[in-house]
């Protein structure tokens, strides 16, 4: 894979601003601090791409809260092509039985991943289970999940930034951009 | 579940009518999604007096999800037949789900996983496994030799259709399944018999 130097060359256009991304992880939070006062509350990211959106959103609610992370394996990932099953690459640190969880998650596209994780944590007897994600592309789905709070419908682009990466590069921009085909076109 | 977490199996790839649909199949099983392959065959077309003419065959079901996915990586403008059949679809059998997977999809799912590299091969006229037959025709059927010429055909639903299922699980080869098309659409078809 090629990236230029200069990764905001190898953006087309910016989808989401910077600006537009604080203002509606403020209303998230917001949205959440209500939804979910006097209750113990964990939130958990799955890495690595839903870091940063995990990092401005827990400090946007205004609750004493936990945080977890998970990270599960890719489809296509050479480490798990033995077993050809997704697998748990960083489980949570805590239990979380009879506490409401929160998944935070970058971006659903398929619902294949967060179908994945929600019935693995359903497993673990939390009192409720919800979904976050900063970026919706309904376009791709194919397991239809409700997501409880959606930071903004996308179109059906391949996009980059705030954590969102390809081939590990482009997770530090600030902005939601959509990434030139000729980055990753081989 | 069908074939989840089942090591690759030679035999069961060639089962698939497409080097794509195998790779997709790969990536249910990775999620732990169960599958089913082409189990139902639904008539999607009728002449007058209730012969099957035309059916449809979703390349999967997902039975957790209870969602049929049809998938094809042929180039935009030659998937119109296949438009044309899942729209058919949609409007005699409106309580079933379906999903069309279009090359862009599959292109995009392909790069998604870091697999980008082998789009093309998996997909269009290279990804056949079988005979290099159009496979954008599905599973057609005529019954008694294709729709006559300037028979009238009757497009209305019959009813609520009680589909037969080729079967699940079905790893026979794509000419025996058209051949259980034909037996399923004649058993379907009122007054005919099976042959």
């Amino acid at each position: 894979m090629k990236h230029s130097q200069d990764m905001n060359e190898d953006v087309a256009e910016i989808l989401i601003s910077e600006d537009q991304i604080r203002v509606k992880v403020a209303e998230i939070g917001k949205r959440i601090s209500a939804d979910y006062a006097g209750r113990e509350l964990t939130l958990v990211s799955v890495l690595k791409g839903s870091l940063p959106f995990m990092a401005d959103l827990m400090r946007q609610i205004e609750l004493p809260l936990r945080i977890d992370l998970m990270e599960v394996s890719s489809y296509g990932g050479t480490s798990t092509e033995s077993s050809g099953l997704v697998r748990i690459l960083k489980d949570l640190s805590a239990p979380i039985d009879g506490r409401d969880v929160l998944l935070v998650e970058d971006i659903i596209d398929t619902g294949l991943t967060l179908n994945y994780l929600l019935r693995y944590l359903r497993g673990k007897n939390p009192k409720s289970i919800k979904v976050c994600s900063l970026l919706d592309k309904q376009a791709r789905r194919l397991v239809e999940i409700p997501i409880d709070y959606v930071g903004f419908e996308i179109p059906d682009a391949f996009v980059v930034g705030y954590g969102l990466d390809f081939g590990e590069v482009y997770r530090n921009l600030r902005f939601v951009g959509v990434l030139r085909p000729e980055a990753y076109e081989s | 579940m069908s074939e989840t977490g089942a090591p690759r199996d030679p035999q069961a790839e060639n089962a698939f009518a497409h080097a794509s649909e195998a790779e997709f199949a790969h990536i249910l099983d990775f999620y732990q999604v169960a599958w089913e392959y082409e189990p139902q065959v639904f008539p999607i077309l009728w002449d007058l007096d209730g012969n099957v003419l035309e059916s449809f065959a979703p390349d999967f079901f997902l039975p957790d999800l209870d969602l049929f996915v049809e998938l094809t990586t042929l180039q935009q403008h030659l998937v119109r037949k296949k438009n044309r059949k899942v729209r058919r679809m949609r409007e005699l059998y409106p309580n079933l789900r379906i999903k069309l997977f279009y090359a862009r999809d599959f292109r995009a799912l392909m790069v998604k996983y870091g697999r980008s590299a082998l789009v093309s091969e998996l997909s269009g006229a290279l990804g056949q496994v079988g005979p290099h037959q159009n496979q954008e025709a599905g599973v057609e059927i005529a019954g008694s030799g294709g729709p006559a010429v300037g028979r009238p055909l009757d497009l209305s639903m019959p009813g609520s259709a009680a589909l037969d299922t080729v079967g699940p699980h079905d790893r026979r080869s794509r000419g025996a399944r058209r051949r259980a098309v034909r037996r399923a659409a004649a058993a379907y078809a009122p007054n005919s018999t099976a042959t």
